[in-house]
């Protein structure tokens, strides 16, 4: 029953999937706040990253701390050809975007199927270890996420509020022909965000499959889970993404641990209606006007 | 000119009723059963599309019809006019339950909604295994009366249903509901300030189209003879929308021929469903990125450039 054991893995568990859930939402609500583009292929790119991560420690027997870096730029790399392929279609194009994207995300699913057949496979594990404090029992993996994600946040932040590209992305942001007009390259602005929105979902995709398993599949929870984030949080709001991601991670967690992963989907769905009756735009987004 | 229209619909009819004793192939009376019910729920989601929100749990509302439909048959020993009535009495309470929430979102907060709907219903359905079967779902379901057993029959049924469902559907959009619905896809506020009560014509749309579609949901499941949470998953909500999407979001007609291309496509392809699945990916995507008014459209604009040809070699 409740114990500080039990109580410690709940938060640390909490964290994680809270910053996983971050990291695939602040990509998805990137997308959307500068190019009006929902992606509903998103989760497919933590699958692949899942499966970049698993055939670079499988097969070529790389160690983790260069296989995670690797595999995860790799595939923010490579999308890039569906960047040119699939995305720039449908720039500004909101509700095309949608049904649009769908249709990606079930050529990725189910191509991925075809490659890589429908079972779960387990990524070699990197850390074994067990960290004892007192009472509290943690496993190392599980703490390596929260710290890689964190950092990963962290990064994320310090970009968007100091750099330059950073400055033309929150000015494209906010009103596209004001950006253009004051000599923002919106085109390479786009390009940039869409690199780093998916590097985001391919490293939510490793960590998940690292502490879960990795099939074609994969992707559909993370959609879903950013799905709740933004809706939380306020489409195309980035402190709504973090805000909605903490919720949503520790509700699953404390939930998911004492009633079962089914009571914490219903209790998540719940909780998005009753806010959608009364703030429709999430927590901290604006109302569309 | 209306001499003619009726020339046609008569032509239509004769087609409709006499093709299946031209063969003896119960497998395209089966296919054709199957065009029949989907094209009543392609049909409900096109009534929703026009309303100017794109649903992506509809299936759900089938599954409702269908699953309270069977327990209706199978548990309280009912007769199947009494589940048909319950399922798509269901599917309708199950809307006006939900509709008045979701119709108040706006486009992309209700796609993501209806998404996130549609797999809390699937999962309901796997995790009440006494009830419903669980994973596994129902088997050995009755026909609605033992000489639907038969394929062609079972057709017939089908099409008298159908010419009612998406009769119903244009008859609606036709008549001066109809041009509210467009109103509000158009310009919602520019509809409430002339004067058209918004949701409650949105919420109105929504439980008849839900209704529409448990019904579709019952048939299909006394017909198939099996109810399971897989039939009803995000696959199937998704084919309705490409039916939608492909056939041209604008018209009803559109809603029909994405039907037929949707349910005669798979039956072609059969043991290659992966591949399946990518070609509609890849039919969403590209006409969702270069011909958003689909099939329709693409005949439109074909007329207009063979008539522009025409007047220029005159």
């Amino acid at each position: 029953m409740l114990n500080v054991t039990i109580l410690g893995q709940v938060v640390v568990n909490g964290i994680g999937l809270a910053a996983i859930y971050i990291l695939v939402a602040l990509g998805f609500t990137l997308l959307f706040g500068i190019m009006r583009v929902v992606n509903f292929a998103h989760g497919e790119f933590a699958m692949l990253g899942a499966f970049a991560l698993y055939h670079l420690m499988k097969d070529l027997d790389w160690p983790w701390l260069v296989a995670l870096p690797v595999g995860v730029i790799g595939v923010a790399a490579a999308s890039m050809v569906l960047e040119w392929l699939v995305f720039r279609w449908f720039y500004q194009r909101m509700f095309e975007s949608m049904i649009g994207l769908l249709g990606l995300n079930m050529m990725l699913m189910f191509g991925a199927v075809l490659i890589w057949d429908v079972y779960e496979r387990n990524i070699p594990a990197a850390f074994t270890d067990v960290l004892i404090l007192g009472d509290i029992i943690l496993p190392v993996d599980r703490l390596v996420v929260v710290v890689i994600a964190l950092a990963a946040l962290a990064a994320f932040y310090l970009f968007i509020r100091y750099t330059r590209a950073g400055l033309a992305m929150r000015a494209t942001a906010a009103d596209v022909e004001i950006a253009e007009s004051q000599g923002v390259d919106t085109r390479r602005t786009y390009k940039i965000a869409f690199f780093v929105a998916i590097l985001l979902a391919a490293l939510a995709g490793a960590l998940w499959g690292q502490i879960y398993a990795v099939s074609p599949f994969l992707g559909e929870r993370p959609l879903m889970m950013a799905f709740i984030v933004v809706i939380l949080g306020g489409m195309g709001s980035i402190p709504g993404a973090a805000l909605g991601g903490v919720i949503l991670g520790f509700t699953e967690s404390f939930v998911g641990t004492f009633y079962g992963a089914a009571a914490s989907a219903f209790l998540s769905f719940g909780v998005v209606i009753l806010l959608l009756i009364v703030r429709p735009w999430g927590i901290l987004g604006t109302p569309e006007t | 000119m209306a001499r003619r229209r009726s020339h046609y619909y008569l032509i239509a009819a004769a087609v409709l009723l006499g093709w299946p004793w031209l063969t003896d192939d119960k497998f395209l009376h089966h296919v054709a059963v199957l065009i029949c019910i989907t094209a009543i729920a392609a049909a409900s989601l096109h009534l929703i599309i026009r309303t100017g929100h794109v649903s992506l749990g509809h299936a759900a509302f089938m599954a409702a019809g269908a699953y309270v439909s069977v327990l209706t048959v199978m548990q309280l020993r009912m007769p199947w006019p009494v589940g048909l009535l319950a399922g798509t009495g269901a599917a309708a309470l199950l809307a006006a339950i939900v509709g008045p929430i979701l119709l108040r979102l706006t486009g992309k907060y209700f796609v993501l909604v209806t998404f996130l709907f549609g797999e809390i219903v699937r999962m309901a359905l796997v995790v009440t295994p006494a009830l419903t079967g669980g994973a596994n779902g129902i088997f050995e379901v009755p026909p609605p009366w033992p000489f639907l057993l038969s394929n062609r029959a079972y057709y017939y049924f089908a099409l008298a249903f159908a010419v009612f469902g998406v009769g119903l559907c244009a008859r609606l959009l036709t008549c001066e509901y109809g041009r509210a619905i467009d109103a509000i896809r158009e310009g919602e506020r520019l509809a409430e300030c002339s004067g058209v009560p918004v949701i409650r014509v949105k919420v109105t749309v929504f439980v008849i189209a839900c209704a529409l579609a448990g019904m579709a949901g019952s048939l299909q499941a006394h017909f198939i003879r099996y109810v399971g949470p897989e039939s009803y998953s995000i696959v199937q909500s998704l084919n309705l929308v490409v039916m939608n999407v492909i056939g041209g979001m604008t018209s009803l007609v559109g809603a029909l021929i994405g039907t037929v291309f949707m349910i005669t496509l798979p039956e072609l392809l059969r043991g290659y469903v992966n591949l399946q699945q990518i070609l509609f990916g890849f039919i969403l995507f590209a006409t969702m990125a270069f011909l958003p008014g689909g099939i329709i459209e693409l005949g439109r604009r074909l007329r207009g450039f063979l008539r522009a040809r025409w007047a220029g070699a005159a």
